[in-house]
């Protein structure tokens, strides 16, 4: 289990961004529940701990996909692939993480192209 | 200016190029409209959090919006990535943040870039220093007034000591409530004009008597031709049978109560250099802004202002808005008229002003000032 921060430093409405790798989002939803989802959108690099949370549901920032928080699966594209989903533990007030072991979907990373001209 | 020496009665004009050049306007983007505090758009036009507007300021785009905690910021309408123009609409709203279109760096309300493709991977990016860049801004009078300079002049002496100096006391435009009021009609002229014409109209009332039959049936003394900003605190009374400041002299709305008893019955005008002219009369406030957008080109937006009630009720307005608005057709058709005879070899030397317009003279003067020195040669 990793441990990630108190649950009294996470209000609800707020994403923390943990920083493994891949790197892991854990929202504390408006509604109280504390979930996990891969932090990387899968349509381009985009911190989802950055984006916005309605009801169980995250939009990405950059481009306004939709993921379930809850399964992981897209609500609303440009994204089309699901991000994993973590298993979340509290104990004592302190929020822990077991990690998925499936293989993650990650974005094409723009930045293993760089140097290769595309507009 | 004239090489001829002037008969006594007359004092010159400004030469024609200062109303034609482009280096003297691009002089006055920056040493007027991007020093001084600028009245930009009325606060109810930013009437809830992510709605925006976007004004051109001197030679600048400027973002203005309200965030989440009611506060109204304003921004260079400059995306920090690569510079793409942020928001290309004059007005609209966002749910939660500002996208540029060109690679998504998304900034929130209050100007912090919230996200951006890859920006996890750059830590050292601060969201902050990598925001939109802050314009400073306040709000007076139930406007949005921003300031481009770096080190902005005080408000209290640019705007409120001008109105002041015009009205005797400032209480005497706080009887007005005009932040409180609503507005009942706003419109926009575009004119072929450069705004020191607008500014030079606004202040005399030698053509009056000439250009405005309505307005002058209404406030008889305007035909003897002196502006009612001649005289500091004195406001230009309405005809013994004008019932109220409307196209024909019948009823205007109701009388905002908090105006005093010797401010019944009487127009006043003040000009807020650079570019706001305010027009009080007991039941409604007409308050101008102008846009300079090219040498011969200005904006003019004008909002008349009313009662909420009124406004709520939607009492008919018309003849109320029609004076001014006629007013207002008369003296750009005026400017219009003079703007291509700026250029005239006739006119290179300017004009000339007569008793009446002398007043019109400090204006030029404090255009002078702000250009000293500044000007290409
Ligand atoms: S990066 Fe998430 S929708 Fe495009
Ligand atoms: S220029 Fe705005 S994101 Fe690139
Ligand atoms: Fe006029």
């Amino acid at each position: 289990m990793i441990p990630v921060c108190r649950l009294a430093d996470l209000p609800r409405g707020e994403a923390y961004r943990l920083e493994t790798d891949p790197p892991v989002a854990v929202f504390h939803t408006d509604d109280g529940e504390v979930l996990a989802i891969d932090d990387t959108c899968t349509h381009q690099d985009a911190s989802l701990a950055d984006g916005w949370v309605e009801g169980c549901e995250v939009e990405c920032p950059l481009h306004a996909s939709k993921f379930n928080l809850r399964t992981g699966a897209v609500d609303a594209p440009p994204a089309r692939l699901p991000v994993r989903t973590h298993q979340v533990v509290l104990e004592d007030g302190v929020i822990y993480l077991l990690l998925s072991d499936a293989p993650p979907n990650l974005p094409p990373c723009a930045v293993a192209r760089a140097g290769g001209g595309f507009a | 200016m004239p090489t001829t020496s002037l008969p006594e009665s007359l004092i010159a004009t400004l030469p024609g190029g200062y109303y034609t050049s482009p280096e003297t306007f691009a002089a006055e983007q920056e040493h007027i409209f991007e020093s001084m505090w600028f009245c930009a758009a009325r606060s109810s036009d930013l009437g809830k959090p992510g709605a925006y507007r976007t004004v051109t300021v001197g030679r600048e785009s400027v973002l203005l919006t309200r965030a989440r905690d009611n506060s109204v910021r304003a921004f260079f309408n400059v995306c920090r990535h690569r510079g793409a123009r942020l928001c290309t609409q004059e007005s609209g709203e966002v749910s939660r943040a500002f996208q540029c279109p060109y690679h998504a760096w998304t900034y929130d309300l209050q100007g912090k870039l919230v996200a951006a493709p890859n920006l996890t991977k750059m830590p050292d990016i601060d969201r902050t220093a990598y925001g939109l860049a802050k314009v400073a801004v306040t709000e007076w009078l139930g406007y949005v007034w921003i300031c481009l300079a770096d080190d902005p002049p005080s408000f209290e002496e640019q705007v409120v000591g001008e109105i002041v100096a015009r009205l005797g006391d400032v209480g005497a435009i706080e009887r007005y409530a005009v932040a409180d009021l609503a507005v009942g009609r706003r419109i926009v002229y575009d004119v072929r004009a450069n705004w020191k014409l607008i500014v030079e109209n606004f202040m005399e009332c030698y053509h009056c008597a000439t250009i405005h039959p309505e307005l002058t049936d209404v406030l008889p003394e305007f035909a003897n031709g002196y502006a009612a900003q001649y005289f500091v605190g004195h406001g230009a009374e309405f005809g013994a049978d004008v019932k109220g400041f409307t196209v024909d002299g019948s009823d205007g709305l109701d009388r905002i109560p908090t105006v005093a008893e010797d401010q019944d019955r009487r127009y006043y005008a003040i000009t807020v250099k650079p570019q706001v002219f305010v027009n009080l009369v007991p039941d409604h406030v007409i308050f101008h802004r102008m846009y300079p957008l090219a040498v011969d080109r200005t904006v003019v937006e004008c909002d008349w202002l009313y009662l909420k009630e009124v406004v709520d009720a939607g009492r008919d307005l018309s003849r109320s808005v029609e004076l001014f608005d006629r007013v207002n057709r008369q003296d750009f058709a005026a400017c219009e008229r003079c703007q291509p005879a700026m250029s005239s070899r006739l006119y290179a030397g300017g004009g000339v002003l007569v008793p009446s317009e002398h007043h019109i003279g400090a204006f030029h003067d404090w255009v002078h000032d702000r250009l000293a020195d500044r000007l290409p040669r």
